[in-house]
């Protein structure tokens, strides 16, 4: 449904993304994992278009949009089938919860107010705060702020759903709050491409788990052949150093006393 | 020479019914000039050709000068352009019959406008950017996105520096004595020359500013508390 073809991005004499392919089936979950500053993050916000990739070709739905000079239309056309959940949740500070949630309906979808609310409180009560609908984001907490980025993310019904790390700001105790409601999202059969470090996650619920280092894909393929059967040294590396028994292993090199 | 307590309650009496004018000469430069700023800004966040360097000009010419220089260039450059436009068409009328406060309303629009425009323009670069992104991630337009996101949390912010900038153009209009506009200090002046007290006459000018003040302050206590209710009440 998705094809991403080499996307090339460049900040200044940084080349952050060095030619990216990507299919994306419908109802898939694409996990991308990787070290910070492999451009993983870069390239889920040049999916929508928030960084204008210097390079490369997008098309969903046979719509093709070349990346290098999308025309206003294309953007805000590419803007209204993805919706993204972000890691700092980005939520409108002066709007309430249901504001927040309905602001996508009413003002980019021109949706009447009452359908609007209708929607946006399904949607809230999907993620667990039906209670919470009059509260201003500064009165949440960071689990519930981000279940309102998803679920403003949820409303506009996008063909895909992006999320930028979403639980990497969190406590870890709200952690746990945040990749359930994604479970659950996962269940209703939506397409999702999500950038994360939440290994447990990709490799239980995703379809595609895509593994980036200094701005190319190193390795890509199901779960099964990217945790279990990796091929490359560098992905081998990356999953060993997170893996929490890392730490408590022996290693080769023995550096500098840390005490 | 004795002081005379009774005189500043006559002066004052004289004063107050300066008022209404006074806060005139005040409240619309505010309105006016939030209105030229409102342009600036959308001048240069959308960054319309042309404009920009207009808007630049305009805002560090009426922040570089004083305000009593902007109230005599319209005073005295106003007049003879409207007469020439008044003769060229044929509307037979002279400037003579705009009045003088009109031409201080004018100055203190253009040189609030100035100011506004930059305390606007501080509110929106206080703002968090991510909430732009998130409002383009749900389909909303630039347009859009200025008027629902942007604007409402700059102007929110910016509350206590409106204020400030009321208050201070409330004693602005002090000046406007100096065309004739009879206002709290020039009537100040006026009375005290007439009855030789010029210290009772400026304390009562003092205490009546001090009351308006006070006002003002308090507006701004109740709309800063309504606006904070969106921060979980700190500010």
């Amino acid at each position: 449904m998705i094809e991403i073809k080499n996307i090339h991005k460049q900040f200044g004499i940084h080349h952050v993304l060095k030619g990216i392919n990507l299919t994306v089936r419908k109802g898939e979950v694409v996990t991308i994992i990787g070290p910070s500053g492999s451009g993983k993050t870069t390239f889920l916000r040049c999916l929508n278009l928030l960084e204008r990739p210097d390079e490369g070709i997008i098309s969903i739905h046979d719509k093709v949009i070349n990346c290098s000079f999308p025309s206003k239309k294309e953007v805000h056309w590419l803007r209204k089938q993805t919706a993204m959940v972000f890691q700092q949740y980005h939520l409108f500070a002066h709007k309430t919860v249901i504001e927040n949630v309905m602001e996508g309906l009413t003002i980019a979808r021109k949706m009447r107010k009452q359908d609007a609310y209708a929607v946006a409180e399904n949607e809230l009560r999907k993620v667990g705060l039906q209670d919470k609908l009059n509260a201003y984001p500064s009165q949440l907490s960071g689990g519930q702020k981000q279940r309102v980025g998803i679920a403003r993310a949820l409303a506009i019904h996008p063909d895909v759903l992006l999320f930028d790390e979403p639980t990497a700001a969190l406590d870890p105790e709200l952690v746990g709050e945040v990749l359930e409601v994604m479970l659950e999202i996962v269940k209703t059969g939506a397409t999702m491409i999500v950038v994360t470090h939440e290994m447990e996650f990709a490799r239980r619920v995703s379809d595609q788990v895509v593994f980036m280092d200094e701005g190319v894909i190193v390795e890509q393929g199901t779960p099964e052949e990217v945790f279990r059967h990796t091929k490359k040294d560098r992905t081998r590396q990356f999953l060993r150093r997170v893996s929490p028994e890392y730490l408590f292993e022996p290693k080769e090199h023995i550096k500098e006393p840390v005490i | 020479m004795q002081f005379d307590f009774p005189f500043i309650v006559s002066a004052m009496k004289e004063m107050v019914k300066t008022i209404p004018l006074t806060l005139m000469m005040a409240v619309l430069p505010i309105v006016f000039g939030f209105l030229v700023a409102l342009g600036n800004i959308i001048v240069r966040i959308f960054r319309i050709k042309g404009l920009v360097a207009c808007s630049r000009f305009y805002v560090s010419f009426f922040r570089s000068t004083p305000a009593i220089l902007h109230i005599m260039l319209i005073y005295l450059g106003i007049p003879p352009v409207a007469d020439q436009v008044s003769s060229f068409f044929h509307l037979g009328w002279s400037a003579n019959e705009i009045p003088v406060s009109m031409f201080v309303i004018m100055a203190l629009s253009l040189t609030a406008g100035a100011y506004l425009t930059e305390i606007i323009r501080s509110g929106i670069l206080a703002m968090d950017t991510g909430q732009v992104e998130a409002a383009y991630s749900i389909g909303l337009t630039h347009s859009q996105t200025f008027r629902r996101v942007i604007l409402p949390q700059a102007l929110m912010v910016s509350i206590p520096n409106f204020t400030n900038l009321g208050i201070g153009f409330l004693h602005t209009t002090s000046i406007a004595a100096i065309v004739a506009v009879p206002e709290i200090t020039g009537t100040a002046t006026i009375v005290a020359s007439d009855n030789y007290a010029f210290l009772e006459a400026f304390i009562g000018a003092a205490i009546i500013y001090w009351v308006l003040t006070l006002i003002l302050e308090s507006v701004n206590g109740v709309l800063e508390r309504k606006a904070a209710r969106f921060q979980g009440g700190t500010l």
